[in-house]
């Protein structure tokens, strides 16, 4: 195959006021013509970095030290800044991850998208026009003509990332480059959006770069893999041989990290131990070295190089020949727990009944009037028994959020109770509820943000104890020092500051944090999203670990099923501000009865090529509607393909499917259970 | 948006009677007595009380506002009897000369200030960076008179470029005709005016380099020039119009130094002049002009606002 772009021992520094960091070495790849190249890595391995430096676009401080980049044939390293504009979205043309970001805001998409047009074909302005008009029809942009004129924040999330793809496709690129292409959105969106990239590559002929974090949008799409682990190229293969015969360890460790949907939950996570080094001054010899579980001396002393046939090389001494870690084969620790059983004369530890909560939607300056409401939660009804983890999964704007800030009391509902262990929560007064909260804590997203920057860790964790008036300084002492220990952070970490942490390090601070006042029930809003693969395995072990050794119950809040299906017993899935299906986790991958939940699973992508291949191609189509204006019925109705008038007119009630499982259609994809109390066992869920 | 505007209109002009009623009242706190005031403290009680009776200022607070309320809608600020002419021919020409002033110097300062701020973002951290944000603290930290002090001492005294004082023509157009003499002024005001925008116009565009939407732009393969003016100068120049809206009754303030400094008869000088003589009418009616500049400098930065950002004008 040509090689249409060509690099040839890429380093690239970036330059900080007082560091270099050495982002990209010694990176070699191609791409042939037509072809699609996987480049795979966790955050700061250097992949965007090498992007860029293809684009020639590289942030302040950032230079190519060493290497070549050839596009069929011509060396753009050193090329004159005139002449490499004139390669930029032209010949090569990228698109970014955050289409919310990477709109100009003042500009019409119109514009936008014909401005590169005008630059680099010339023409009249109506030319370039039109041909803006062919894009993003092309893209699938609805009534494109009638979208010029608009802005970029009238768009939805999908709809702009379609508007950045329109404007690099608009001079027909020869490599499109695609930088996280698809993380920002939700997971019926991005099937959408990989599906147009593979259209568009099969009608056009490009070459793509795509750059992710995710194994799973790489198994179905690139024909090869390239993978990047601290600024190294460490192995580079067939798609299909990546997934199968991987060498690096680093490889091997990443993939058995990823929670899959048919694992059996009751084992341990692969993880791999430690974080990645600082590339400010790497390690010598191998840098997975200090991380990697067959390593050896040589490994400390020298660096391997890329090594092996044209098919597949990897930079490693001692290449695993074991190929995927599947759960079964790992020397895990089962859990040693199984849910329950229903006992329905229990009081369960949170009961959740008819849970509403609007918010309201304003117009005009200063005299605010209200013009409509979100409905952000629509009756909303659910149990959490104690010691069980319950996962909560929903597509953003599902209203999941919102349902958890209610649990804990940080939004009160419109109407409907929160019951904890049989007391109304908002009917407490101030002083009960004050005392109420010990049993109920959160852990949150971002480990940057929800951490006070001014506080040392050993304050975070005693405040708590503080506002409860729980212990001297003495046993808070202890306390806080206990709490490290079970979260795995040296006792000394209490003294520093939040900043000094990574992302894993201050997740953990975050849930020791929340373990403070033993409660007896966590609600944990997407715990790992911002985590990488091999850092988040590590936290959801920790947090399965903590659960049993303290009795707790979760509510796992998450957009990512798999990780859901790693952590919780029995899911939820929310649509629209409604709980459309419930069933223990795996019921509810083997059997479910929403079709909602059906396109969920079917969607997300799965690290492993020959399913991802084969997958059917039915996405779930269209967008979320307005939770302003939601549809009448069956909120799913819209998108739904088995909606028929009657899921117009008459709002599906939840039928009982079998044991623990229920969920709220009109025409289920299998059999509900028949018989009576059907509304009373509603009531029991 | 257009009854977005309209609301927005509105609600300035209700703030604007609010001032008028606060700064009437305090007033009225200061001097209940206009009378003794006005002829003096060798006056008899029985002629102050015959003054006042005879001017309407023995009347009930609400009733003297209203009175005055209405002369302000016929345009009528009241009258000094201190200078023994109407406040409206008072002020006359020298709300002009001062309009003049701060209108011409503003819109100098803002063509200066907006590119030598992008051009510091771009140039950040290097040696031109470094002489503008020098040059601009030194400026900024320097107390207004003293900066026109050292102008005078070097452009009017040693090189004798310039005339030490401003124009002292009566009518505006006198001093539209005679730039030699408002040069100094000016200058002492644009170069205080720059220091502070160029300062924020550069932490403003360095917030627009680092965005996502520029890096975008340069994929297309657009020039540094297209990217600064097609991308970047909108963007970042939005948060400057809301400052320059609320730094408008600031100009008034700082016009009082500069024009008593270079001796220009604007609305400074008039209410230096109105300090020390306690002349309470023109005091009241420059706190209604400046509580009005305040509520106009706000409406047309919204306005402003509205038209440049998309994302206000259609929400």
């Amino acid at each position: 195959m040509t090689r249409i772009l060509d690099i040839q021992n890429l380093s690239t520094h970036i330059e900080l006021s007082h560091s270099v960091v050495q982002a990209v070495g010694d990176v070699s790849l191609h791409i042939g013509a037509g072809e699609t190249l996987g480049l795979v890595g966790e955050s700061g391995c250097g992949k965007s970095i090498t992007g860029l430096s293809i684009m020639g676009l590289l942030p302040p401080g950032g230079k190519v030290v060493e290497g070549s980049i050839k596009l069929e044939g011509r060396e753009l390293i050193g090329m004159p800044e005139s002449e490499m504009r004139k390669i930029r979205g032209n010949d090569i043309a990228m698109i970014f991850q955050d289409s919310s970001s990477s709109l100009n805001p003042t500009k019409t998409i119109g514009d936008q998208v014909a401005e590169p047009v005008r630059l680099h074909r010339g023409g009249s302005k109506k030319e370039a026009v039109d041909r803006a008009i062919e894009v993003l029809e092309l893209v699938g942009v609805p009534r494109a003509k009638e979208r010029l004129a608009d802005y970029p924040h009238q768009l939805s999330g999908g709809l702009r990332q379609r508007v950045m793809i329109a404007i690099a496709l608009t001079c027909d690129p020869k490599v499109l480059i695609a930088d996280e292409p698809t993380t920002a959105l939700d997971v019926t969106i991005q099937a959408q959006i990989l599906m147009l990239l593979d259209g568009l590559k099969d009608r056009f002929g490009m070459s793509i770069l795509l750059i992710t974090h995710d194994m799973g949008v790489v198994a179905g799409r690139a024909d090869r893999v390239n993978v990047m682990y601290a600024g190294r190229m460490v192995e580079a293969t067939d798609t299909k041989e990546i997934f199968s015969h991987m060498r690096h360890p680093y490889t091997q460790g990443l993939l058995a990290s990823i929670p899959r949907m048919d694992q059996d939950n009751s084992r341990t996570l692969f993880s791999i131990p430690g974080i990645p080094p600082d590339l400010t001054s790497p390690p010598q010899g191998c840098r997975f070295a200090p991380r990697c579980g067959f390593v050896q001396a040589d490994c400390r002393l020298n660096e391997p190089h890329l090594s092996g046939d044209d098919s597949h090389v990897a930079a490693c001494f001692h290449p695993v020949t074991d190929g995927l870690l599947r759960p079964e084969m790992m020397v895990s620790v089962s859990h040693g727990r199984v849910l329950k059983e229903e006992n329905t004369s229990e009081i369960p530890l949170l009961e959740i009944k008819d849970l509403v909560k609007t918010f309201p939607v304003t117009s005009g300056a200063i005299l605010r009037r209200k013009v409509g409401k979100v409905h952000a939660v629509s009756g909303v009804s659910l149990t959490v028994r104690s010691g069980e983890i319950f996962g909560l999964v929903g597509e953003s704007g599902c209203g999941k959020s919102t349902l958890g800030r209610m649990i804990v009391g940080l939004e009160r509902p419109d109407s409907g109770e929160v019951l904890l262990e049989g007391e109304d929560v908002f009917s407490l007064r101030r002083r009960e509820l004050a005392r109420k909260r010990r049993d109920l804590q959160m852990m949150f997203q971002d480990p940057y943000g929800s951490l006070d920057p001014r506080m040392r860790v050993a304050a975070i964790l005693k405040e708590p104890l503080s506002i409860q008036g729980m212990d001297s300084r003495k046993e808070q002492e202890a306390r806080s020092l206990e709490l490290m220990r079970e979260v795995g952070l040296p006792s000394k970490a209490l003294e520093r500051f939040p900043h000094e942490f990574s992302g894993g390090q201050r997740q953990r601070i975050g849930l020791a944090r929340a373990l403070t006042l033993s409660p007896k029930l966590i609600v944990a809003d997407e715990p790992v999203s911002a985590l990488d693969v091999s850092i988040r395995s590590q936290v959801l072990n920790l947090m399965k670990r903590l659960q049993v050794s303290h009795d707790m119950a979760y509510l796992v809040i998450s957009h990512d099923l798999a990780v859901v299906k790693y952590l919780a017993d029995r899911i939820g899935v929310m649509y629209l501000g409604k709980l459309v299906e419930v069933a223990l986790g795996e019921d509810l991958y083997a059997h479910p009865a929403h079709p909602y939940t059906q396109g969920l699973i079917n969607t997300i992508p799965l690290p492993d090529p020959d399913i991802e291949r084969n997958k059917d191609k039915d996405v779930i189509s269209g967008e979320l509607p307005s939770p302003i204006r939601p549809p009448s019925g069956c909120r799913f109705r819209t998108r739904c393909p088995r909606a028929q008038d009657i899921c117009a007119q008459e709002e599906p009630q939840l039928k009982d499917f079998g044991r623990l499982h229920q969920a709220a259609c009109h025409f289920p994809l299998i059999d509900p259970l028949e018989g009576v109390g059907v509304s009373l066992k509603k009531s029991a869920m | 948006m257009a009854g977005y505007l309209l609301r927005r209109f509105v609600t300035s002009v209700v703030v604007i009677i609010g001032i008028s009623m606060v700064a009437f009242a305090m007033l009225h706190l200061i001097s209940s007595s206009p009378g003794r005031a006005v002829l003096g403290l060798h006056a008899s009680p029985k002629a102050v009380a015959a003054f006042n009776k005879a001017n309407g200022y023995d009347d009930p607070i609400v009733i003297q506002y209203w009175h005055y309320f209405l002369q302000l809608l016929q345009g009528n600020l009241g009258y000094s009897y201190k200078l023994n002419q109407p406040v409206t021919s008072v002020l006359g020409e020298n709300v002009l000369r001062s309009l003049y002033l701060s209108g011409v110097s503003l819109v100098l300062a803002i063509t200066i200030a907006i590119p030598l701020g992008i051009y510091q973002a771009v140039k950040r951290n290097r040696l031109g960076d470094y002489v503008v944000t020098s040059g601009a603290f030194t400026l900024y930290s320097m107390p207004s008179f003293f900066l026109g002090l050292l102008l005078i001492q070097a452009f009017a005294l040693s090189l004798k470029l310039f005339p030490p004082e401003a124009s002292q023509s009566v009518s505006v157009i006198g001093v539209i005709e005679d730039p030699r003499a408002m040069f100094l002024p000016i200058l002492n005001l644009v170069a205080i005016q720059v220091a502070g925008y160029s300062q924020y116009m550069r932490s403003s565009a360095l917030d627009g380099l680092g965005q996502d939407y520029i890096r975008l732009a340069r994929a297309k393969g657009l020039s540094q020039r297209a990217v600064l003016s097609g991308h970047l100068l909108r963007n970042s120049v939005l948060p400057m119009i809301t400052l320059i809206g609320l730094s408008v009754p600031a100009l008034l303030a700082g016009n009082l130094l500069i024009e008593t400094l270079f001796n220009y008869p604007g609305l400074g000088l008039m209410f230096f002049n109105a300090l020390q003589n306690e002349d309470y009418p023109i005091l009241l009616s420059y706190t209604l002009i400046a509580g009005v500049l305040t509520v106009a400098g706000n409406f047309i930065a919204d306005v402003a606002i509205t038209i440049a950002d998309p994302r206000v004008r259609l929400s």
